[in-house]
């Protein structure tokens, strides 16, 4: 086969790939610009974000943060004029719109919140996810694969359904609306993609490893422990990371379980309102905070993304 | 396996069951007939049922 | 009778045993392989029971009744089969179906175009592909929640920036680009944006598919003189559909149970033009608390999906063997 065939299909002509180039861009450009505006939106004052036409030009204001971590009440100019000078730069915001700062929002509660329940089940379902696939992988295991569907088909209910009974579940057992109840649903949601994802990874591993140090003297344990174990730590990593996202952004559960202590961000973000209505650059700002340990994971997770919305059956 | 029956062998009665699943599903989406609708459910049940036992038999 | 922790001989042999190498120790610690796999399979299936198998027939057992959550003093009476009549019969159930038959199937035709489309572009392997591919894969990673809710305000009919843009495409006055309380056009804005969320997914499996077609094929066709048309429909997508398969049945499941999206953008409305089963089935088990009624919904639903996760996997064993 010559090489000088510019009309191979194996290597496209460049014509062909200018062509692809620019409509991928320009794809990409547009995917992209909601997100550019939910971050310009968090910068913008309330008039500047509902102005006609929408502003793409604006001066930068961080009320909506301001406004995101406070709750305000409106006063009177006079009781305004009458209060020490504003010490910090939100209370100078505020006192402009002709209000003051009652206190601090419940934004920054259910952040911590959706930390801990998010983190909490990523820990427990990797866990419990590494145990169960190294088991699946290395042992014969009855019914492995009647199991395994059934540890998967788990995580394809609708959560509505699933949420019914839980609800009731919780309520006998006190755990309604607690941090604990929406770290376990949340594992038993995340673990059947970490197992799944795992065994994957742990199957790349070759046994020969163990063997060889089991020859040695190490029990089955100890060759877990010491040689798969280290061997696993990047598809462990990945795998924590897909679990972490799904607990992040899971809202369904989190909306019909919970309501008031154990409240994660998504179900609160859209109940930020302001004065006559939804007060777009505060909830602009806590969907940017929402959104960036999403943007980082995504791009460290770029090469293993394929593995983990598959359940790790299609590997580059 | 020689006493099983060609007819019950996995892969047609696997797309069997998989056809089953799939008529439920149309019968259940379709806006028609009310009645295929009623019968939706009892067809995508069979199929289920069915794709799990059969998955039981020999190639 | 001797106390055998104390003795001295066991002291001493427990020096040793302490002392030996692992060998040794083997015979002590060391558990069966048996054992192990339940040791580590076990705690996993402890939890699924609790959480997802015992609620399960929790839930099949409150079916059969007229339970009601907000009303636990109440007498439960058992009422046989009738809730799934009731649900198998009623016309606005069966509405709420053709809503999310007709969700499912545009949202998954539109995806399953896109996601094609750009995958078979990016597989041109033009320079900075890698790069232009990890930002097209952003919105997927994204909280549907928490994003759909932000194009609440993308929407406004005025001061959206989706009406500015249409309005300035199109000509139509943005004021009247109502796209969330226009009967016609609020299913659509789900559409819209489940496909801007999830055309990635399926570009991302696609783009796999292409890839696991290996060059010599092509090469081959080359020679035969096959014309590009020709090499694309009898190479390309003959190959790559086991791939689109999955993408397709994937997406399938999830948008048949789709709920975070039209409960935020819409909440079922205007009237119930977008009321997926999802909704009908919150309205009567959250806000109705018709729990014996909504258990017996919920145990359809279940088996609907469990019929498709079933064909899902064997379409996925399927393509783990390429």
């Amino acid at each position: 086969m010559s090489l000088t065939t510019a009309h191979s299909v194996v290597v496209p002509s460049t014509t062909s790939k200018r062509i692809a180039a620019v409509l991928i861009v320009a794809y990409a450009l547009i995917s992209i610009v909601p997100l550019l505006w939910i971050f310009a939106t968090s910068f913008k004052t309330p008039p500047d974000s509902i102005a006609y036409p929408p502003k793409i030009l604006f001066q930068p204001s961080t009320e909506g943060y301001c406004n995101l971590f406070t709750t305000r009440t409106r006063q009177t100019a006079e009781y305004i004029a009458s209060l020490p000078p504003a010490t910090s730069f939100c209370d100078e915001v505020t006192r402009k719109r002709n209000m003051v700062i009652a206190g601090p929002s419940n934004f920054l509660p259910r952040f911590v919140n959706s930390l801990i329940i998010a983190f909490g089940s990523t820990f427990c379902a990797v866990f419990l996810g590494t145990l169960a696939a190294y088991g699946f992988s290395r042992f014969k295991v009855p019914l492995a694969d009647d199991l395994l569907f059934f540890i998967l088909s788990t995580r394809m209910m609708p959560p509505i359904a699933v949420a019914i009974p839980i609800y009731l579940m919780y309520r006998e057992l006190g755990l309604s609306d607690s941090a604990l109840g929406m770290i376990l649903l949340y594992t038993a949601v995340n673990v059947s993609l970490a197992v799944w994802l795992l065994k994957g990874f742990i199957d790349e591993i070759p046994r020969e490893y163990e063997e060889a140090a089991m020859i040695d003297g190490y029990t089955r344990l100890q060759a877990f422990w010491k040689v798969v174990l280290p061997q696993a730590t990047t598809g462990i990593a990945a795998t924590a990371i897909f679990c972490l996202i799904f607990a992040w952004n899971e809202y369904a559960f989190a909306a019909l379980l919970t309501s008031g202590t154990a409240q994660t961000a998504p179900p609160f973000i859209p109940t930020i309102i302001g004065e006559g209505g939804q007060d777009w650059p505060a909830v602009a700002a806590g969907t940017t905070i929402f959104l960036v340990p999403i943007l980082v994971f995504t791009i460290l997770l770029r090469k293993q993304l394929l593995r983990g919305i598959t359940f790790g059956a299609v590997r580059k | 396996m020689k006493a099983w029956p060609k007819i019950l062998r996995r892969g047609p009665m696997e797309w069997t069951a998989i056809a089953l699943i799939g008529l439920g599903f149309l019968m259940l989406f379709q806006p028609f007939v009310l009645e295929l609708y009623s019968y939706s459910f009892i067809t995508m049940l069979i199929g289920t049922v069915m794709f799990i036992v059969v998955s039981k038999f020999p190639e | 009778m001797i106390d055998t922790k104390t003795s001295p001989l066991n002291r001493a042999a427990e020096a040793v045993a302490r002392s030996t190498p692992s060998r040794l120790v083997k015979r002590v610690t060391g558990l069966s392989d048996r054992m192990v796999a339940w040791l580590f399979i076990g705690p996993t299936m402890v939890l699924l029971l609790a959480i997802n198998i015992f609620p399960l027939f929790w839930a099949i057992g409150l079916s059969f009744t007229n339970y009601r959550a907000n009303r636990p003093n109440e007498p439960v009476e058992s009422v046989g089969l009738r809730n799934y009549e009731r649900i198998l019969t009623d016309p606005d159930i069966w509405i709420a179906m053709q809503t999310t038959a007709n969700f499912v199937f545009w949202t998954i035709l539109l995806q399953t175009v896109i996601g094609f489309g750009l995958a078979y572009l990016i597989d041109r392997k033009f320079r900075g592909h890698a790069f232009w591919t990890t930002i097209i894969l952003v919105p997927m990673m994204l909280s549907p929640a928490v994003v759909g809710n932000f194009w609440r305000f993308l929407y406004e009919p005025q001061i959206g920036l989706f009406a500015y843009a249409v309005s300035f495409v199109s000509g139509i006055p943005p004021t009247e680009i109502e796209m969330l309380s226009n009967v016609s056009l609020a299913p659509w804005s789900i559409i819209i944006v489940d496909t801007w969320m999830w055309s990635p997914y399926v570009m991302l499996i696609c783009l796999a598919g292409l890839r696991s077609i290996p060059d010599y094929i092509y090469e081959a066709a080359e020679v035969d003189r096959a014309s590009p048309i020709r090499q694309f429909l009898s190479i390309t997508l003959p190959m790559a559909l086991p791939f689109i398969m999955l993408a397709i049945l994937f997406r399938g499941i999830e948008n048949f149970k789709m709920f975070d999206m039209v409960n935020l953008l819409t909440g079922g409305g205007p009237g119930s033009t977008t009321e997926v089963a999802s909704i009908t089935l919150k309205r009567e088990a959250f806000e109705k608390w018709r729990t014996g009624y909504s258990s017996a919904f919920a145990i359809i639903l279940f088996v609907a999906v469990f019929g498709l996760a079933n064909i899902y996997v064997k379409a996925l064993n399927r393509v783990k063997q390429r």
